[in-house]
């Protein structure tokens, strides 16, 4: 899970005219676009204009209705969520879906474990593994917070773990779905650091927020959407300037 | 979003393995075709066993329409359904053990009496303290709505307990409710005709020019029960009904309503239903003993010959009733705010809320009419076989297959797949023996979730 | 887990935290229940005497090492499965049918498949037949979850109560398969009653042994994550479906061996003993001891027990009618704990 086939292209993640159809609802439609590899790429646009949709096309949660994803140059046709990982990627969720009813330790090891059948039956928590959790909990600052149940921490912990979830995954990509939304001000300085530490160590981050101050701050490229569309993509100042994206994001 | 809710309950996303669709149509296919084969045999075997699908499809449609208006209602699987179902037979043994059984078995319980009582009594009073309450809430003190609802309710609790006393009287007992029902209805049936035709009409002023025939006409109809013995059968179905219905409302009341309000998961709803199904259904034994018996011989036990198949004249009259049943429900929830109402509970509760509509006494509305619709199917079956305490978990079962073939949440879906159902059942009992129609009921119902899990018609 | 020293050397720092206060009365339960149902069951063996305790422990044996499997696939994946008595009845009748004996059958007029395997010849076969079962069930159950996997499990508890009623060549239909053998070992038969008993117990130990080892694995913390959102741990990398065949066809293994001890214990099996109800019950329990413990689905099974030998000393109550009072206050039982503590007595698994 722990690939790092860096180099391969220059483009971590591609799309190739994917499509989502939700019955009348074109919630991506014909999107064709990439992000490149390092750095921060953020996804923004109103209400309904396909985001979420297409970080869980992206992340396979929901199948493609039609087009190709290329993850690290794999082409896929169909994505299957649970080799996602093997192309070094991985998420957290908009709506925070933790393992609600087993402690934040678990949480995190759950992700650092055997993936395979067999070996994950006989294999009980090693010292390193163990080490990696406290590290990780530390990192997100919810180590007091292990022996909680995941749903009994407040929202805000709720977000940090889930970041702190993914960060186990220890894969090139990370795709995250609203991480600022829903935070107080001090939370979203601390998920902003831990953002800034990711990038520092040379993963590739995709967020989508609808805060403008932090998407020009921690973002180096941005990609709007507008009804499942690419709308402008590229550097952060020209595209949010454009007149299309204003024009999208007051209204018509 | 309520596709996306549904998948949230556990129906599956269809197989998407390339391949199996195929090999499911060719083998629906085959089966197909042996079955025309089969009956190009003998087509009067297999009218007799179309007779009797459609016969038995007509109870599944019953079960299968209140079953489909409580699921999509509040979204969980109330297994009381199955105990309504055997309550309603039940509820006809025992109010007519003496033509039963042939002789004055002493079933009649003081204590059960005295239980159905108090339910009726509470739910009655409940039921007026909710729909006064809002209406009076300006010119009386709630103390004194309370105070009144709750005489009328305990009114009603002792009218049942006599009614139930009784047995054998039912005729003379139920006459003065009768009576009542019949001018209220002679009074408000008229009234929605000249309300299209008279826009501004209101009802207390229409009460005072048709009061007085409509209660001549109940007080006649009250008149012509007292005096026909024979009715007690047929006032037993009518008051088995509305117990089961009863006792659906109180355990929402008393129960769900709690646990829902506690953002209780569904299948800790499921789980609590089960306890009532498994409590029930012990009771049942206890009362009544568990060897299967038979209930009174109804009208329509003479047999039928057409084409060379033979139809009880019974299960005529059982699949009336079902489309009767299927007629008021689709009156009740396509032509009447109440329908719109349950619509909008379905789709979304909280902004149902918002928007001003009582949910709760909704929702308890709905779990009585389910709750009397089971009861039916099970008065039904009773007289087409047996009672015997096990029928509720059976038929829960069987109504919940003909609502998912059928398609959950839809009323059309719930009649076609119960008659769908039925009549696949007795198909598919042709070459094995009769005793694996349940089991046929089991596969119908995998092969619909694998393949076809929106049902036949999806609720939209 | 019963008595938690920390726990009371917490307390004073406790008094002084209102939350910690409820927290506390909550984990209470959890002591009150344990003192109630051990106690209740020592009262009982002291009373009534080793008798008494042989033969109902042996009930009580099997019913556990059945609620302990169930809790497998209920408590720690999330299915609420009540389909568990087709595996117990496949093993039952494996059992039945491996161990009859040709002379006994002879006699017979529909008679059946005789093998005169020994019983601990029969027992794996018991368990393997039980998973092989699994396995066809759980590849067309793996698809569905919640409400839907609650129906589809009622229709294999009815599916496999029906080939046991109708495939009369194999399980004599109704007619149930008598004589079936005690187990032994060159020449000790385990005839007593107490002999029983303990291989039972030793079984249950087994059985109790492999779900702590699974359940305390990665596999066993990977199942509590599909139990609480599959789609998520999905995105982690795992395949849930897998997982959640393996421990199904697991759970099954130990209720065939559970159902080859039922039917070797009463040496006398029909299809009566696997009717839907029996399972039905079986989740009560599971559910009543607590979900996601083994603990809890030792407890649970006592009290099942225990219910039933209490319920002979309620004065005005006939003997015929023991078995549905209990059912009525089991589903009583049922209706509160999914009221106040939908989690069961010691559960750790809210459904």
């Amino acid at each position: 899970m722990t690939s790092s086939r860096s180099g391969q292209t220059d483009y971590v993640l591609q799309t190739e005219a994917i499509s989502k159809h939700f019955g009348a609802v074109r919630a991506v439609d014909e999107l064709t676009l990439a992000i490149p590899r390092q750095g921060t790429t953020s996804i923004v646009g109103p209400n309904g204009s396909g985001k979420s949709t297409l970080v869980n096309l992206l992340s396979g949660v929901l199948p493609l209705d039609g087009g190709m994803v290329i993850i690290d140059g794999a082409g896929l046709r169909v994505v299957k969520a649970h080799e996602t990982p093997d192309h070094g990627l991985t998420r957290t969720f908009q709506e925070v879906r933790l393992f609600d009813q087993i402690t934040v330790w678990d949480n995190i090891m759950v992700v650092l474990t055997e993936r395979r059948l067999f070996p994950a039956l006989f294999e009980r928590a090693r010292p390193a593994t163990r080490q990696k959790a406290r590290d990780i909990l530390e990192q997100v600052g919810m180590w007091d917070k292990r022996d909680s149940l995941a749903q009994d921490l407040s929202y805000g912990q709720r977000k940090l773990v889930e970041i702190g979830r993914a960060l186990a995954m220890n894969v090139n990509t990370y795709l995250m779905d609203e991480p600022f939304a829903g935070l107080f001000p001090q939370m979203i300085e601390r998920v902003k650091a831990i953002m800034k530490q990711m990038r520092t160590d040379g993963h590739t981050i995709v967020f989508i927020s609808h805060n403008m101050e932090i998407v020009r701050e921690l973002s180096d490229r941005i990609i709007v959407l507008d009804s499942g569309a690419l709308l402008a993509a590229g550097e952060v100042e020209p595209v949010l300037n454009s007149e299309e994206v204003i024009e999208a994001y007051l209204g018509a | 979003m309520s596709s996306q809710r549904e998948t949230a309950r556990g129906f599956p996303a269809r197989f998407n393995i390339p391949g199996t669709r195929v090999l499911a149509l060719v083998l629906a296919t085959a089966v197909v075709a042996y079955l025309a084969w089969k009956i190009g045999q003998s087509p009067p075997q297999a009218l007799q066993f179309a007779f009797n699908g459609i016969a038995v499809g007509a109870v599944y449609a019953l079960l299968a329409m209140g079953f489909t208006l409580v699921y999509s209602t509040v979204w969980f699987f109330d297994l009381y359904y199955g105990a309504a179902a055997a309550l309603g037979a039940y509820g006809v043994f025992y109010l007519r053990t003496a033509t039963a059984l042939g002789s004055r078995a002493d079933v009649n319980n003081v204590y059960v009496n005295a239980v159905f009582a108090a339910v009726v009594g509470g739910v009655v009073a409940w039921v007026l303290y909710t729909l006064l309450h809002p209406r009076l809430r300006g010119r009386f003190t709630p103390n004194t709505i309370g105070v009144a609802s709750g005489l009328l309710g305990g009114g009603a609790g002792a009218y049942t307990g006599i009614v139930l006393a009784f047995p054998e009287n039912l005729h003379l007992t139920l006459s003065p409710a009768i009576g009542v029902v019949v001018a209220a209805a002679a009074i408000v049936v008229p009234f929605w005709a000249v309300q299209t035709f008279v826009p501004n009409i209101r009802l207390s002023r229409f009460t005072a020019i048709a009061g007085l025939p409509a209660v001549v006409i109940g007080a006649w109809c009250g008149y012509l029960t007292a005096g026909a013995p024979g009715a007690g059968l047929y006032l037993s179905w009518a008051v088995s009904c509305l117990l089961a219905g009863c006792v659906g409302l109180a355990l929402y009341r008393g129960l769900y309503m709690y646990m829902r309000e506690r953002a209780r998961s569904p299948l800790i709803m499921l789980v609590a239903s089960l306890g009532i199904l498994l409590a029930v259904a012990a009771f049942i034994v206890i009362v009544f003993e568990a060897a299967p018996r038979p209930l009174p011989t109804a009208f329509g036990s003479e047999t039928w010959k057409i084409a060379g198949a033979r139809i009880k004249g019974f299960n005529i009259f059982a699949i009336g009733v079902a489309l009767a049943g299927f007629a008021i429900l689709w009156l009740l929830l396509k032509q009447t705010s109440f329908g719109r109402a349950v619509r909008a509970i379905g789709d979304d509760e909280e902004v149902s809320k918002v928007v001003g509509i009582n949910t709760t006494v909704i929702i308890a509305g709905v779990f009585f009419i389910g709750a009397m619709y089971a009861a039916l199917a099970g008065i039904l079956t009773g007289h087409d076989t047996a009672v015997q305490p096990r029928m509720g978990l059976l038929l829960l079962l069987k109504g919940w297959i003909a609502s998912v073939v059928g398609g959950i949440g839809n009323l059309y879906g719930a009649i076609v797949g119960g008659f769908v159902l039925g009549v696949v059942e007795q198909f598919g009992i042709w070459d094995l023996a009769g005793e694996w129609k349940d089991a046929i009921a089991f596969v119908l119902l995998i092969l619909f979730l694998s393949f076809w899990p929106q049902g036949l018609l999806p609720r939209r | 887990m019963p008595v938690d020293m920390q726990r009371i050397r917490e307390l004073p720092a406790l008094v002084r935290n209102p939350r910690e206060m409820a927290r506390h009365a909550r984990s209470n339960v959890e002591l009150w229940a344990n003192i109630l149902v051990i106690g209740g069951a020592i009262a009982f063996m002291l009373w009534q005497g080793a008798g008494f305790a042989v033969i109902v422990g042996t009930v009580f044996a099997i019913w556990a090492i059945l609620s302990v499997s169930l809790n497998l696939v209920v408590g720690f994946t999330g299915l609420l499965s009540v389909g568990h008595i087709g595996f117990f009845g496949v093993g039952a009748y494996t059992m039945a049918i491996l161990t009859s004996s040709p002379e006994y059958e002879q006699l017979r007029t529909e008679a059946i498949p005789t093998f005169g395997w020994p019983f601990f010849a029969a027992l794996p076969v018991c368990a393997l037949l039980a998973g092989l079962a699994a396995i066809i069930v759980g590849i067309v159950f793996n698809r569905f979850r919640d409400d839907i996997f609650v129906l589809v499990s009622f229709g294999f508890a009815i599916i496999s109560f029906n080939v046991f009623l109708n495939w009369r060549a194999v399980t004599r239909g109704a007619f149930g398969i008598h004589e079936i053998a005690r187990p032994e070992i060159g020449d000790w038969r385990f005839d007593g009653d107490v002999e029983f008993l303990l291989l039972c117990l030793a079984f249950l130990a087994v059985v109790m042994l492999i779900s702590w080892f699974v359940v305390s694995s990665s596999f066993g913390r990977v199942l509590t994550a599909i139990r609480e959102d599959e789609q998520a741990i999905e995105v982690f990398g795992y395949q849930a479906t897998h997982y959640k065949l393996a421990v199904w066809v697991i759970s099954a293994m130990m209720a065939g061996i559970a159902g080859g001890l039922f039917s070797s214990w009463t040496t006398f099996i029909d299809p009566n003993s696997f009717i839907l109800l029996e399972s039905v019950l079986l989740v009560a329990i599971v559910i009543l001891g607590g979900l996601a413990t083994i603990w809890g689905s030792l407890l649970g099974a006592m009290a099942f027990v225990l219910l039933e030998e209490g319920m002979r000393f309620i004065p005005f109550l006939p003997t015929e009618y023991i078995g549905q009072a209990r059912q009525v206050v089991l589903g009583i039982l049922l209706v509160l704990l999914m009221l106040f503590r939908p989690q069961g007595l010691v559960g750790r698994y809210r459904l």
